[in-house]
């Protein structure tokens, strides 16, 4: 579905950080995603987990090697809450998110209420969203998040939304979205989910690819790493 | 992205700013009324009541407000839309998106904001004893023109602002300067040297546009169509030339925002 052969990416910083102002965020990365497989990435923060998916979702664009995706095949991130204004309704902030995320006007107008049904607002659909409670906004984010219609869908960490109750119901539409044939990369620092959402894991380390394979290998090595 | 999903992202985009800004207000839409009225009151006050030297005073005030007005719809929309880019900053690092989207999701809402004060204005004239008459078709494509060159210096502002960002110090001060360069106080027609004049028309699109909507509307004129359409040329020119740039430097623009 996608390769990344040898991407690097650096950019410039302030002067005397990193090296000479140069701040290499990712080198020489390589790996395949297939397709229907759902692949975790792992690694301490600011090791360019983000940037990675950036580049898989064609935001940004190495600074040398090739990223090959198949002719036709989109990727996108699942955002929660995207572009979502504070003044706006629930119903104005689902609709401009899902034309956000490549719905047409009509398509994004037909999601509102599957959307307002399942993240079960009610009434509160109609008002601002500056009134919700932070639960309240991960609910109507996720939901739209939901509804992306991609080939490759990239995740960053966003499992863990709304109370108990909403984040089981939220899990286990994601689980039923993995399952089916959806590509994922999913970036995790919960063992749990990596261990029974993921087919193959990748751990990267300060912008290198330090160890791909079995789940339960690569998280076992990835621990044993930081406790040295 | 399809030409129709990038021109109903944008209608959508624009509405919602709209809707998000207007509910922000106890007064809502009425001060997209108030703030032009509110200008007028101003000029009112200076012109008619300080300034006032007995005569004509209220044909003044239809000048100034036609070309402040006209002013206003182009300062407003390009410093809204100069640093739209940067200031997308979130949803940058979260959707592959044309980078003209977000000026051009501005210069729109600018769009329909605007076109409450281009009504003031129609009616501050007949206030004045300026009646509506076939000639004010002209305005077409004076205002398509004007649209025109509100897009490709919104382009151009978006574009050199994501490139170095200091760019957006000096955007306030353009502003002042065209404020006071394009004949909004006074008549670019006044100009004693004729050469000074033409050069200033040619080198100042926003003069040429303001004197325009006043031969068109006060005065019942036609406007000069070589030089309307030379301008309308050029500015599709640059338009073309800016969606190019921000398509072939979509990453490295990205890349400019996030870091």
């Amino acid at each position: 579905m996608l390769e990344l052969q040898n991407v690097s990416l650096n950019f410039e910083a302030s002067k005397d950080s990193f090296d000479d102002g140069i701040h290499h965020v990712l080198r020489d990365v390589s790996f395949k995603l297939y397709e229907n497989e759902t692949l975790g990435i792992i690694g301490r923060n600011g090791v360019g987990k983000t940037t990675m998916l950036r580049i898989m979702a064609d935001i940004l664009g190495p600074t040398s090697g090739t990223v090959i995706k198949y002719p036709g095949k989109t990727a996108s991130l699942l955002t929660i809450g995207l572009g979502h204004k504070p003044d706006l309704s629930g119903r104005d902030n689902a609709l401009l998110s899902s034309m956000l995320q490549g719905a047409s006007k009509a398509e994004a107008q037909s999601y509102l209420e599957e959307i307002k049904a399942f993240s079960e607002l009610g009434d509160s659909f109609e008002e601002p969203v500056k009134t919700y409670s932070a639960g309240m906004k991960s609910r109507l984010g996720f939901t739209t998040a939901l509804l992306t219609h991609v080939d490759i869908l990239l995740v960053d960490e966003v499992l863990s939304v709304g109370d108990a109750e909403f984040r089981a119901k939220a899990e286990q539409a994601m689980r039923e979205r993995i399952s089916g044939d959806q590509t994922v990369v999913f970036v995790s620092h919960t063992d749990a989910q990596v261990k029974s959402l993921c087919d193959r894991v990748i751990w990267i380390d300060e912008g290198r690819l330090r160890l791909e394979g079995e789940p339960e290998f690569v998280l076992s090595e990835y621990r044993d790493s930081l406790r040295q | 992205m399809t030409l129709n999903h990038y021109f109903s992202l944008i209608d959508v985009q624009a509405r919602m700013l709209l809707k998000a800004d207007t509910s922000k207000y106890k007064l809502g839409v009425l001060w997209w009324f108030l703030e032009p009225l509110m200008w007028v009151c101003v000029f009112y006050i200076v012109f008619a009541l300080i300034l006032d030297n007995g005569e004509k005073s209220g044909d003044f005030i239809v000048f100034l407000a036609v070309g402040k007005f006209a002013f206003i719809w182009y300062s407003k929309t390009v410093v809204q839309a100069s640093g739209s880019i940067v200031s997308s900053q979130g949803l940058i690092g979260k959707v592959k998106m044309p980078k003209s989207i977000w000026p051009m999701s501005a210069v729109q809402e600018s769009l329909y904001r605007q076109s409450t004060v281009y009504l003031l204005m129609v009616f501050l004239l007949a206030v004045f004893g300026i009646y509506p008459a076939l000639s004010w078709l002209w305005m077409l494509p004076v205002l398509l023109v004007m649209y025109l060159f509100i897009v490709a210096s919104s382009l151009v502002g978006a574009y050199l602002v994501c490139m170095v960002r200091d760019f957006q110090k000096f955007i306030p001060l353009g502003m002042t300067f065209l404020l006071f360069t394009s004949g909004i106080f006074w008549d670019v027609r006044d100009v004693k040297n004729a050469e000074k004049a033409d050069w200033l028309l040619t080198l100042n699109p926003l003069a040429f546009l303001i004197d325009t909507h006043r031969q068109v509307l006060m005065y019942k004129g036609s406007p000069d169509l070589a030089h309307l359409l030379v301008l309308g040329v050029v500015c599709c020119a640059v338009i073309v030339a800016m969606v190019y740039l921000m398509r072939r430097y979509t990453h490295y623009l990205a890349l400019k925002v996030l870091t």
